[in-house]
């Protein structure tokens, strides 16, 4: 029961900058997901917030306390770690209790938390096993049990799935967010699977180079990404980036999209985007829709017809594979028919999905 | 083709194992025998008389002593006992420390221990004997003991130092999240899993201090300090070496060594196997 709050948290290795300035408030029971690329400071983030690594500057405060000189083991929180760090000398109950039995709980109430938690996660089978003999999803799941036995201020998750094969991947990401439903406690949560941090988050951070590029809810960084990284980070595939010219004829502002394709610019841009030269515009593949022949609707559309170099039949989509400007594109056809390489398609876009980026300052437009 | 090679392979690992163990043998069988017949010439491989007349004389078991070889064996345990746990004590932390915190010069005190390492004991010996004789420690256990310990501690920080570096720093991170302190993480995580390997070391130690001569030769002088591998020099006379007294303390030296070679050995095949984290 416990918010966590950071305040101008910096951490440097020598001259070396792993987190900046970071501000930020984690309200009770909120699950926030840090994601973002290897070397960008999410997991030294969460490390400072669990005591294991020194800050250099700043506060940390979970609940109303400061606890930048507290101890691990004073800060009442859970770390999950990434290669699991079960103890392998004790069994499943023994590695559940463990934090209790240092805590020198009555040997009657650390059974019936450990049974508790055996209950939530399924274990009963594996009571008496050590660590050696489960497999990965197992031990991935007394590693949450040991951090739920506590019933701490606030889960700190460091990569948890990453060592999981996909399939698993999944269904723990499921239990994962379930348990959080069912324990309702702060979350930490670091990854770098845009994916799991989209289906887990109530709010995601986006971090690079020790910065926090933005924050917002799932829905919000997806579709109103500030920058060309967070729109190339969030989305699988990643948002289409194109560089374009923009050139004025007859006092109108056109883009051009391709050597051969010039396309109006969408009214509302125009007044930002008449004095500049260039822009970024990115689309994300779902919006390029393949059409067999463009609409006459009174939607604003941007049309154009491209020959593929590439068709990837996945089952429910096709993703089709064209350039613009030299740059690979890709687009999703959802209703799949055999499309042969180098076939013209005709494309459309609504112009009000399309994102507009900055071309020096990379920022969204 | 094939059998044939295989049939050479164990020819040449008989060989082998017969060329290594020969001096064992020897030494075994002629601890069992009168001392003319261990100079009988050819070679007397199989004893025409056992007998354990050594071995009742230096224990005085029929009130008759050779050499008060009980009164070095105790010396030799005491000594090695006493050094190796404190050097395994020393080491243990000091191969934590080396393992897990990062402080200034780390590297430069690691070498210059594992240099000290490399300096010959016997080189040592003579400014040892008159510092010892100065301070007023030679003859004495406490004094080889000390020796033994400067001799044993860089050796054992350097192999707990390897077996704390196999254990993921994360063990020791989750237990402090766990609500361990650091002592409390080092001693209920962080020990039991390096277990094996200090007792490994620890029994390295013991084997170096029970079997060392050359600095105990000089530091010891009496039945009130020598170890079991100088009291065998107790056997050399002016004119006459008895060959049998000496095999016979020779393998109440050897078995204990042997028995805790037998057990190094199988820490070192098993290794440490953990599960806890994926490898």
């Amino acid at each position: 029961m416990a918010k966590v709050e950071l305040k101008n948290l910096t951490k440097k290795y020598g001259d070396v900058v792993a987190v900046q300035n970071m501000d930020l408030t984690i309200p009770h029971n909120e699950f926030l997901v840090l994601v973002g690329p290897s070397g960008c400071g999410k997991s030294t983030t969460l490390r400072m917030i669990a005591g294991l690594e020194e800050i250099s500057g700043g506060e940390i405060f979970i609940g109303d306390q400061k606890v930048n000189e507290k101890d691990p083991k004073d800060r009442n929180v859970s770390m999950v770690f990434q290669n699991y760090a079960l103890y392998p000398h004790m069994t499943v109950e023994e590695n559940l209790g463990f934090s209790l039995k240092i805590a020198k709980v009555n040997p009657d109430e650390i059974e019936a938390k450990v049974q508790d938690a055996v209950n939530i996660l399924g274990l009963e089978d594996l009571r008496k096993r050590k660590p050696s003999q489960l497999s990965g999803g197992q031990r991935q799941r007394v590693a949450m049990g040991r951090a739920i036995v506590r019933r701490p201020d606030a889960f700190l998750f460091d990569e948890p799935l990453s060592n999981l094969d996909a399939k698993l991947r999944t269904q723990m990401r499921t239990e994962i967010k379930k348990l959080h439903q069912k324990l309702k406690t702060t979350v930490i949560y670091v990854t770098h699977d845009q994916v799991e941090a989209m289906t887990l988050a109530d709010r995601i951070i986006i971090m690079k180079d020790g910065f926090i590029e933005q924050i917002g809810s799932p829905i919000d960084v997806f579709s109103n990404p500030v920058n060309v990284f967070v729109a190339t980070f969030i989305g699988s595939p990643p948002m289409n980036i194109i560089e374009c010219e923009i050139t004025k004829s007859n006092d109108q502002i056109m883009i051009k999209l391709d050597n051969d394709i010039l396309v109006h610019c969408p009214k509302e841009k125009i007044a930002k985007l008449a004095d500049l030269k260039k822009v970024i515009v990115g689309i994300r593949a779902e919006d390029i829709v393949p059409v067999k022949s463009f609409s006459n609707e009174q939607k604003s559309l941007w049309a154009f017809s491209k020959a593929i170099d590439l068709a990837e039949p996945l089952g429910t989509e096709t993703q089709l594979f064209f350039k613009l400007q030299n740059q690979e594109i890709i687009s999703r056809m959802y209703n799949p028919r055999p499309v042969d390489v180098g076939e013209n398609i005709n494309f459309q876009i609504e112009t009000n999905k399309i994102h507009f980026f900055n071309y020096e300052t990379k920022k969204a437009i | 083709m094939k059998q044939i090679k295989k049939i050479g392979f164990w020819f040449l690992v008989l060989f082998l194992l017969i060329l290594i163990c020969l001096p064992g043998i020897w030494i075994f069988v002629s601890a069992f025998r009168p001392n003319p017949e261990i100079l009988a010439k050819p070679a007397n491989w199989i004893p025409d008389r056992w007998t354990l007349h050594q071995f009742t004389q230096m224990f005085s078991i029929n009130g008759y002593v050779s050499v008060p070889a009980f009164k070095y064996l105790m010396n030799s345990v005491i000594i090695s006992s006493v050094s190796t746990v404190i050097a395994i004590t020393i080491g243990m932390m000091g191969g934590y420390a080396f393992a897990r915190f990062n402080f200034k010069g780390k590297n430069k005190i690691f070498l210059s221990l594992m240099l000290a390492r490399a300096v010959p004991g016997i080189s040592l010996s003579l400014p040892l004997f008159i510092l010892f004789a100065k301070v007023g420690i030679i003859n004495t256990s406490f004094g080889v003991i000390l020796v033994y310990v400067a001799m044993n501690v860089p050796f054992t920080i350097w192999l707990t130092d390897g077996f704390f570096r196999q254990i993921p720093k994360e063990m020791s991170e989750v237990a402090r999240t766990d609500g361990c302190t650091r002592f409390q993480a080092f001693w209920n995580v962080e020990l039991p899993l390096a277990g094996p390997g200090i007792g490994a070391a620890a029994i390295f130690a013991f084997l170096l201090s029970w079997n060392e001569y050359a600095l105990a030769s000089i530091l010891t002088r009496t039945v009130h300090s020598k170890t079991l591998p100088i009291g065998m020099m107790d056997y050399l006379d002016e004119f006459t070496i008895n060959w049998a007294g000496m095999c016979a303390i020779a393998v109440v030296m050897i078995i204990p060594a042997l028995i805790l070679t037998f057990i190094v050995q199988k820490h070192l095949v098993s290794g440490l196997t953990f599960g806890g984290v994926k490898g």
